[in-house]
């Protein structure tokens, strides 16, 4: 029966729907089922398969993303019930995001961190027009292991450049892995500026975010 | 009759405005701007200061388009470049802002420069389908604070068309409008001459930020036109279909509108549009895609419902190479907004989702306009190209090579005559060589940049924008 529950669960995701992710969430927890053991034999493959078949162009990006939200959805039920058992997910890192001052578009970074946390990454996302002092504070507040900084304009790149200055002249470089993206931004730049990931989507910045903190594989 | 394409009729046209209206007064309108919000509360828009919604009822819509200029002269520093908006035929503007250029002589594809942008705006000096320029690629050579005021100054110093550029910060007007002093002569000279523009992109979904719309406010004052370029995506940044990407499209061109004419009414304004489609394997914005040019086609009509000269983006294209990809998306890119004759086409001269500048392209792109323009001239039925007496003279059997008529039409419009299309005989064209379109532009390319400087600007006005350009290095680089 649980095994037939898991299955839903990834189906859930797979179809991005979010009402039965939510009700087989409360159904685990009225099964008395460890939270821990439904996301990573439930959800988590479900979160995986999207992943693969988005990289390979099968999937398409409604759909990772409403799989996504299943799972934050999902996760949000257990979280009660985590914390009264106080167990939580393995923490693949934490990752402070936003999208540097003078630029509001969203949409990609939020889709990082999605990802990220739908991949097991602890996210702390700042929103847009984020400058260069509030993401260091918050990353030196939280602990984190990278800083994600987004731009989609040409004018606006800049600042991840100041980001990566910042934190060299903080002597902060060492402790906070940089990693940069957005529709102008592309691998040279992400070296020419020393940030330590550049990805050209989501999908890719969860590898390069895993390659960072050390547990790629 | 000429060629032209029905694409919304006048109940879809109306259906989309009452869309809009709904969506500035329910949804409402985010603008980062302090002045803005201001301006907007006062003229009796419901203002929630904590979000920075603006609520825009109906009659602040109608009111704002009302004193909407229908008509202007987009003027240019050679005046024989002037261009009357609206138009009769479409003409072109250079696509713009490129964040990358392909070296024209190694072919590497990399970050944009001043000389590349130098060097693509003399290009399109020889576009004769082009009259709007834009700087075609950033450069990412000039100081950050300044960088703007680069590129539009380089811009209107080796091109004597019209031009049209952003600033992204209210400190760089003063600079801009002292250039444009320098090239007018003064105050009232910029205000009647128009030579220069800027382009305004509304942020998708429903939002307009904060520095950029403060820096045209200031430039009301010199009654800059500004060209309102919406760009949602369907499925990413606007709803996941056409007819409702249009309207979410037209309700943030119209809340620009009723910015800019409360701020100060009659100032010229062109209604433009860039919305996008979403490649829904990777997120990606697409443009060179059928789903594209029919929503800028689309709010292109929607510019003429209300009146206002239009601008529509086409002749672009995703391709990440020159070639059959490239000019396939470029020719139906373009041949829409042509068939609804948009007085602009934005833009000529750049491949890769308008990422990437080829100066070659600005010249294949130009062919490319012309063909558009001969179609959509159609069959002329007048009495000039009414031959009927020819064939009864000529009869059965004979030629018309004789007829004066002939003679007469192979230099007329009638016969569009390419300028690098290859039409030899085979033996001619492998004794050429065998060219192609592109080796032609190449060649082309190269005597214009080998050529001197079309209409320079007079020496003491070029080193009076050093001097401002110096002054702007000094200033701004140091407030960033």
């Amino acid at each position: 029966m649980i095994e037939g529950l898991y299955q839903q669960m990834k189906q859930s995701v797979l179809d991005g729907d979010y009402e039965l992710a939510e009700t087989l969430a409360k159904k685990a927890l009225e099964l008395g089922i460890d939270p821990l053991e439904a996301i990573n034999n439930g959800y988590m493959p479900g979160v995986n398969e999207v992943g693969q078949l988005f990289s390979c162009g099968e999937m398409f990006l409604p759909e990772l993303v409403q799989a996504g939200e299943a799972m934050k959805i999902a996760i949000a039920i257990f979280e009660p019930e985590m914390a009264r058992r106080g167990s939580q997910r393995e923490s693949l890192g934490k990752v402070v995001l936003g999208t540097v001052e003078g630029d509001i578009h969203e949409i990609g970074k939020t889709l990082v961190g999605t990802m990220l946390t739908a991949n097991g990454f602890e996210v702390f996302d700042l929103g847009v027009d984020v400058s260069v002092s509030r993401l260091i504070e918050k990353a030196l507040e939280v602990n984190a292991d990278l800083i994600g900084a987004s731009a989609l304009l040409t004018t606006t790149m800049i600042k991840q450049k100041s980001l990566v200055d910042e934190l060299k002249a903080e002597g902060l470089d060492k402790r906070f892995k940089v990693m940069v993206g957005g529709a102008p931004v592309t691998q040279e730049w992400a070296q020419r500026i020393g940030a330590h990931g550049y990805s050209e989507d989501a999908i890719g910045a969860v590898a390069v975010a895993k390659r960072l903190v050390g547990k790629a594989g | 009759m000429k060629l032209t394409a029905e694409i919304l009729s006048r109940d879809e046209q109306q259906r989309i405005h009452d869309h809009s209206l709904r969506v500035l007064w329910e949804a409402g309108v985010q603008f980062h701007s302090l002045k803005a919000l201001k301006l907007l509360a006062e003229a009796g828009a419901t203002v929630d200061w904590e979000t920075k919604i603006a609520r825009i009822p109906e009659k602040l819509v109608i009111q704002t388009l009302e004193t909407a200029p229908k008509s202007f002269v987009l003027g240019a520093r050679n005046s024989s470049y002037d261009y009357p908006m609206p138009s009769p035929h479409t003409r072109y503007t250079m696509d713009g802002t490129s964040a990358f250029a392909t070296d024209f002589e190694t072919g590497e594809r990399r970050y944009g420069t001043l000389k590349d942008l130098e060097r693509g705006v003399r290009v399109f000096m020889a576009a004769d389908m082009g009259v709007m320029c834009w700087p075609p690629c950033c450069a990412s050579d000039a100081p950050d604070g300044s960088r703007p005021l680069h590129e539009f100054l380089t811009m209107l110093r080796f091109c004597s068309k019209h031009g049209n550029h952003e600033l992204h910060h209210p400190n760089q007007v003063p600079y801009f409008v002292a250039a444009l002093k320098a090239i007018c002569g003064d105050d009232d000279a910029v205000r009647q001459r128009k030579i220069a523009s800027v382009v305004y992109c509304p942020v998708a979904p429903l939002m307009h930020d904060a520095e950029m719309c403060d820096a045209y406010l200031d430039l009301g004052a010199y009654d800059v036109p500004i060209l309102i370029l919406p760009m949602p995506a369907t499925g990413t940044t606007g709803p996941a279909s056409l007819f409702s990407n249009i309207v979410q499209g037209n309700a943030e061109a119209l809340s620009s509108i009723v910015l800019y004419q409360l701020a100060r009414p009659g100032r010229p304004l062109i209604y433009g549009s860039a919305s996008g489609s979403l490649d829904f394997a990777s997120g990606g914005f697409l443009t060179g895609v059928p789903e594209m040019v029919l929503q800028t086609a689309a709010m292109a009509v929607m510019g003429r419902f209300y009146g206002l000269p239009n601008t529509a983006t086409g002749c672009v294209s995703d391709a990440k190479a020159t070639g059959i990809q490239a000019v396939i998306e470029k020719v139906i890119t373009t041949l829409p907004a042509v068939l609804v004759s948009a007085d602009l086409v934005s833009g000529i001269g750049e491949i890769e989702t308008s990422q990437n500048l080829i100066l070659e392209q600005v010249l294949i792109d130009n062919e490319i306009a012309h063909f558009c323009e001969r179609l959509h001239q159609g069959v002329d039925t007048s009495p000039q190209k009414d031959l009927i007496e020819d064939i009864i003279h000529v009869g059965p059997g004979g030629n018309f090579l004789k007829a004066r008529s002939t003679r007469v039409m192979a230099r007329s419009d009638e016969f569009y005559i390419p300028q690098l299309a290859v039409r030899q005989s085979y033996e001619n064209w492998l004794a050429l060589g065998s060219p192609d379109m592109r080796d032609r532009a190449r060649e082309k390319v190269r005597e214009i940049l080998n050529s001197p400087l079309v209409d320079p600007l007079p020496e003491v006005v070029s080193r009076e924008i050093d001097e401002i350009l110096r002054e702007a290095d000094k200033e701004l680089s140091a407030e960033e």
